[in-house]
């Protein structure tokens, strides 16, 4: 964030400023650009880093639903033959990585980055450079992951990567050395977005923000940050020794020499199973923002949504072993675990309940936005279901690995995770963009999608319930059974599924590309009538958010802004007594005189860039460790170095007659 | 809607020094305390974890390694009390370090900072001593469960005593040029924090892996 | 026809055909065993709650849907909450919930006993194959069955594990390398099966006959190839079994086809697989030259074991029980055989008219190329020059010839 409240050299005459050599970083300018690549590469606002992130995560959606349709084109029919059992077996782990690691968690990152400060009221993040920092990393870390297909194949080991299958013997090429190092590259991203978060949610809110007047989204963004800040050292811990065996001998999973294989499998859910709410949780949030806005009324039960919201956050820790039911464990801790995992269905209900009583008595539109978030509602509440289906433990044992998992958690994640963003970018479009995505196209992709998944998902329960194993790269006609409920059929009808989300996907770019050709009107300032802080300001924001830091008095700001209670005590009566524009220009006609925003740095790109050199130098040679090394170091002491605000030398001079502002001196 | 109150934050700045570092110390927040403490709190947190995850990897492998060559033949517990007490005692100049921060005394400050840093470096230049010798004896390390899990805890330890030692030297480097930028008393606290949790750890650490017996 | 009575005869001629048809051999909710039986019938009613409640909230939300879209009406009253109305419908979610816990807690307890077992066979997993052996116990039983003549000795067997039925069976595994997962559904749930740990499995089969499984922990390359079979037979007929595989072995005779497949799988197999009681004759008139060939797979195969060949074709099934030693038709009519005809079919095994030539030639031809396994022999460093499976033997067709004859007298 940093508003760095200080007299503006604005206010006295400013001197004429020449930059020299010297008043910069050695040999090197500040970049201080605000238009061209260089904008982008050395941004520090949230907001482009937003942007990025979600770029990034829309890139690895496709890659990873490239990967997802040839797993379905393989099993289309028995015996499939477009992928080798080796291929089939990178492909799936590449794509539960892909979709998890570079697709959920920066699509999560990404909205967090750009909604989180726009919702709190506060110009940027806590630490800007940080949050470039965290983007670049994890950029860099998917590319690094994704180099294994061509330096001698990707990880094959599943994206669980159960010990000892993953050590050198089982899975001689790079693929696994270059998820274990990619994973930690990708995790200190997701460690240092977290930390930067976290302080910018409790420390940086408006004035009056108090934590039950913030925003559901923020709520649920903040539970996520901290399970990350908590999960992610468990599975750093996990891959540095699954690192340390691979590329030093070490003994972690050598059976041989008495190691214990389950050693991994806890560290590894211990860390997976808060992941499994890390990836739903923001777009429960994010749901929870658009069913009121589009139902008219608010969030019905706001605090228990966002305690129920942190109790699956809380036992989410606890539940980690319903991963295991099959794995050996004691009947003690088995029913231990099969009665936490049933216990976090509870809070799960309450969520499904509140949404649910959030549209009662409301006014509902069903624009593309509100049909993605009841989507969410109804696929999300089918997944839950079959997850209370194996939590009853001993009936986990005859559907884990089996489709009928492979269902469960698709109905989770596709509609859970993927549903919700869908839901916020077409409600937030308008907001991170100005231009209003096509509705028309926008249902088409709604109804391809929700149809598409639920071909896929939906049969793969029967699959799964008729005993079809995951991750067997062919089905044979000898073990699919007869008539209706036979394998074959059904396998087939989950491939046809699957390319029909793909042509809803396929639609999202086009209705993407459609709204942003030239002419397209800019969006109203407030399209939806919506509620919350992030739209008192203009489409897109400003550099700056805020002309004026609001101050907030109410849960729904925004809302209570434009419309007036005209009843009694309990007959309440609103009528819109303002609208967008007139809170905004009431905003610009009050705006703070100094503002001054962070600026761009080189530094945290530098710093990003040398973790791959060193993932690429631990498995090829240890000159590059020492390259990337130095870099790192550079990188760290120049960050360390550097002011967060450009100081004025590094700008340029300004133009002789330029206007002496009040405006902010944004640098970027 | 004229009612609105402009913002005025509560705290400011005490002018155009503070003005600068990532977060700012002294400026709004909304909990009073500054964003770089709580940052690095949080980051210390995260850290209980890792070590959690290495703490129990080294707990469940302690006993799996041939018979000559498990803690009982191997600990020198009297050379590792004394480098624990090494490295608690810079615990302490660290605290004075940050007084003197607290007063504006850079002299001080600076030399407290390097007694610390000096105190670091004899703790780990105790740790390679004591892994020479170790490896000397024969457990490498991939002889066993236990040295593979052993070498991997304490090592990750020492590399956080080392960057602890790199930060504090950087830091009189910075405080001698007087390059830092922000809070110069809550930088030296930050580094401090980071080096009192790097103790705290070794403390368990000594605790559970040399002193009880396996 | 109106749309409505042409969905319903599609609706009902699917209806039907699901009744007739017969469902996968890996089905899930059709137990044939006791354990079986009992997740079932803990499973179903909670399958039936989630299904109801599903329906419920789909039902709701629809009405929902339809009641409060938008027709113009007023701004709505902004409730923020009726917490009495929260809790009680939190409260109905946790009741239903500590009923399912209330019934699932004795079941895990009642599913991990194994101290009522009255038969024990050792399980071992191995990419991409299961190992049994069946062990002797403290009173010369095998599988509480006493041998009829023989003396009773170690059996070791693997792609189908033959139990006898009405029995509990106590399954006792362990992994030679990765964790493989041992899962037969119609009998019990799945157990992992991990290198270093024993881990428990009860297996009891009310009726005669053949229940598929698979390994269902990802295991590597040909996790897809690692199947099994768990073939329950009448305890007469498992007698008969048992003393079948206890019969010494039997030499080809001189000068046949078999013979010299005899020799070749000497040369060429028993590195890795061991045949029970085959000597290597030395060609000298004194028996006593003759000297039993022990196979020594640890020196030539990763997992340190490969199948025991012993009596491989009183079996169905080969490399992983993945494909079968039977033809199709002669396969289906021991499958589809009543529990009282089946016994008699299992135990004929494999004959000339029945063998599955097709399938078992193209394995000796290219094993890898039939299974994929880790077996290219310029890959063999990480694994120390020990392959994972079955390498390429480069046979002739005329080997192949003789080592089938040589193998179809294996019973």
């Amino acid at each position: 964030m940093a508003i760095i409240e200080r007299p503006t050299p604005a206010l006295t005459t400013p001197a004429p400023v020449v930059v020299t050599a010297e008043s910069s970083y050695g040999v090197f300018r500040r970049p201080v650009h605000s238009t061209g690549w260089r904008s982008w590469v050395f941004t520090i606002d949230h907001k482009k880093l937003g942007i990025m992130y979600g770029v990034t995560a829309m890139f690895f959606f496709l890659l990873g639903g490239v990967e997802a349709l040839l797993i379905r084109a393989q099993l289309a029919g028995p015996d499939g033959t477009i992928l080798s059992a080796d291929k089939y077996n990178q492909m799936f782990t590449m794509h539960a990585t892909t979709m998890i690691f570079l697709f959920v968690m920066p699509m999560v990152a990404g909205f967090a980055n750009y909604l989180l400060p726009l919702q709190i009221g506060a110009r940027d993040v806590a630490f800007p450079r940080i949050n470039a920092f965290g983007f670049w990393t994890l950029l860099f870390a998917g590319i690094f992951l994704n180099t294994s297909w061509f330096l001698g194949g990707a990880p094959d080991g599943g994206w669980f990567m159960y010990a000892p299958n993953s050590s050198v013997p089982f899975s001689p090429s790079n693929g696994v050395d270059f998820w274990a190092l990619g994973l930690q590259i990708a995790g200190l991203a997701s460690l240092t977005g977290a930390l930067n978060l976290i302080v910018t949610v409790i420390n940086m809110r408006a004035p009056g923000m108090s934590l039950m007047k913030m925003p559901i989204f923020t709520w649920m963004a903040l539970v996520v940050q901290f399970l990350l800040v908590f999960a992610i050292p468990v599975i750093t811990v996990a891959l540095f020794l699954l690192m340390f065996q691979r590329s030093f001998d070490a003994t972690f999973f050598s059976v041989e020499a008495g190691a214990d294989p389950l050693l991994w499998q806890h560290l590894f859910w211990i860390f997976g199973h808060p992941e499994v709410y890390i990836l739903v949780l923001p777009s429960f949030g994010i749901v929870s923002e658009v069913l009121p806005v589009f139902s008219r009324k608010p969030l019905f039960g706001y605090p228990f949504v966002v305690f129920s919201g942190a109790a699956i956050g809380f036992v989410g820790w606890g539940v980690w072993a319903h991963h295991m039911f099959a794995s050996g464990l004691g009947p003690i801790s088995v029913a231990v675990f099969s009665i936490s995992t049933m216990a976090i269905a509870i809070p799960t209900g309450v969520k499904i309940i509140n949404w649910t009583l959030t549209m009662w008595g409301g006014k509902l539109k069903f624009t593309t936005a509100m049909l993605f978030a009841i989507g969410l509602i109804i696929e999300f509440t089918i997944g839950g279901l079959s997850g209370v289906t194996h939590s009853v433990a001993p009936s986990d044992t005859q559907q884990t690995d089996t489709y009928y998992i492979v269902a469960h958690f698709h109905y989770v994640l596709f509609g859970g995770a993927i549903m919700g963003f869908f839901a916020g970018l077409y409600y937030w479009w308008p907001k991170i963009f100005g231009k209003m995505l096509d509705e028309r196209l926008g249902k088409w992709n709604f109804w391809l999608m929700v149809i598409g998944m639920n071909l896929t998902f939906g049969p793969m329960h029967i699959v799964g319930l008729q005993g079809q194993p995951r991750r067997m790269y062919q089905h044979t006609e000898a073990r699919n059974g007869e008539g209706f409920f036979n394998i074959g059929f059904w396998n087939l009808i989950a491939s046809v599924g699957a390319f029909i989300i793909a042509i809803g996907v396929l639609l999202f770019l086009i209705n993407v590309y459609k709204s942003h050709r030239k002419g397209t009107p800019p969006a109203p300032l407030d399209p939806w009538d919506a509620r919350s802080l992030e739209w008192m300001t203009t489409n897109p924001p400003k550099e700056h958010n805020f002309d004026q830091i609001p101050t907030v008095h109410a849960l729904d700001e925004f809302f209570h802004r434009k419309y007036e209670d005209r009843g009694t005590e309990d007959h309440h009566d609103y009528h819109q007594v303002a609208t967008a524009e007139d809170v905004i220009a009431e905003q610009e006609a009050n705006a703070d005189a100094h503002i001054h925003m962070p600026s761009p740095s080189y530094w945290p790109f530098v710093v990003a860039f040398s973790l791959p050199i060193m993932g690429y130098g631990i498995l090829y040679s240890t000159m590059l460790i020492i390259v990337g090394g130095a870099i790192a170091l550079l990188g760290l002491f120049g960050w360390a170095l550097e002011p967060s605000t450009a100081i004025e030398s590094d700008y340029d001079p300004p133009p002789p007659d330029g206007p002496v502002s009040t405006e902010v001196v944004v640098s970027g | 809607m004229a009612d609105v109150a402009v913002h005025e934050p509560t705290v400011h700045g005490d002018g155009p020094d503070d003005a600068h570092g990532d977060a700012h110390g002294t400026h709004y927040s909304s909990t009073g305390l500054s964003n770089n403490k709580l940052g690095m709190w949080l980051f210390l947190g995260s850290e209980c974890l890792l070590f959690g995850g290495l703490i129990s990897t080294y707990m469940l492998y302690r006993g799996r390694h041939s018979q000559n060559l498990g803690p009982d033949q191997l600990w020198d517990i009297p050379f590792t009390s004394s480098s624990s007490f090494v490295l608690l005692m810079s615990s302490l100049t660290m605290v004075l370090a940050v007084s003197a921060a607290k007063r504006g005394d850079d002299r001080n400050t600076k030399l407290w900072l390097s007694i610390t840093a000096l105190l670091g470096s004899l703790f780990v230049a105790g740790q390679v001593y004591e892994f020479t010798t170790f490896y000397r004896e024969g457990l490498g390390y991939t002889t066993s469960l236990f040295s593979s899990s052993f070498y991997t805890l304490t090592g990750f330890h020492g590399v956080h005593v080392s960057v602890g030692i790199i930060m504090l030297m950087a830091l009189v480097g910075m405080i001698t040029k007087d390059r830092i930028h922000g809070d110069k008393a809550e930088v030296v606290e930050l580094i401090g924090l980071y080096w009192h949790f790097v103790d705290i750890v070794w403390i368990l650490i000594f605790t559970l892996v040399y002193l009880i017996p396996a | 026809m109106s749309r409505a009575k042409r969905f319903g005869i599609a609706a009902g001629t699917l209806l039907l055909a699901a009744g007739c048809a017969e469902d996968a051999p890996q089905d899930t909710w059709k137990p044939a065993g006791e354990n079986a039986q009992d997740i079932h019938d803990l499973q179903w009613p909670v399958f039936l709650t989630a299904g109801i409640v599903g329906v419920l909230v789909i039902v709701v939300l629809i009405s929902v849907f339809i009641r409060f879209r938008d027709r113009g009406q007023p701004i709505p009253e902004q409730i923020h909450g009726k917490p009495a109305l929260e809790i009680t419908l939190t409260a109905i979610p946790a009741v239903i919930m500590a009923v399912i816990a209330g019934f699932t807690v004795p079941a895990v307890m009642a599913l991990a006993e194994t101290d009522d077992t009255e038969c024990v066979v050792n399980l071992t997993g191995q990419q991409w194959w299961w190992e049994y052996d069946y062990p002797v116990s403290e009173d010369g039983t095998i599988c509480g069955v006493a041998p009829t003549s023989a003396e009773a000795s170690p059996i070791i067997t693997s792609g189908q594990l033959v139990i006898p039925t009405g029995t509990k069976v106590l399954v006792r595994g362990t992994s030679r390398d990765v964790i493989h997962s041992f899962w037969i559904p119609r009998l019990n749930g799945k157990k992992d099966i991990v290198p270093g740990r024993v881990h428990y499995l009860r297996l009891e089969a009310d009726e005669p006959g053949i229940y598929a499984g698979q390994c269902t922990e990802f295991c590597g390359l040909s996790h897809s190839n690692m199947r099994m079979e768990a073939v329950a037979l009448e305890p007469a007929d498992f007698q008969r079994w048992l003393d079948n595989e206890l019969e010494p072995y039997a030499a080809p005779a001189a000068d046949t086809a078999a013979a010299e497949g005899e020799t070749l799988f000497i040369q060429q197999c028993a590195r890795c697989h061991q045949v029970n009681g085959l000597v290597d004759d030395k060609g000298n008139d004194d028996p006593a030259d003759d000297a039993i060939v022990v196979s020594a797979p640890d020196e030539f195969v990763w997992s340190g074991a490969a199948p025991n060949l012993t009596n491989l074709m009183t079996r169905n099934t080969f490399a992983g029980a993945t494909w079968d030693l039977l033809t199709e038709n002669c396969r289906d009519d021991v499958w589809n055989a009543t529990p009282a005809e089946f016994g008699a079919k299992y135990l004929e095994g494999v004959t000339a008219e029945c063998l599955n030539e097709v399938d078992l030639r193209e394995w000796l031809r290219d094993a890898p190329a039939k299974k994929p396994m880790y077996a290219d022999p310029e890959e063999l460093e990480a694994t120390d020059g020990k392959f994972r499976g079955m390498p390429y033997l480069a046979l002739s067709e005329n080997q192949i010839d003789v080592l089938l004859a040589y193998l179809i007298e294996r019973k």
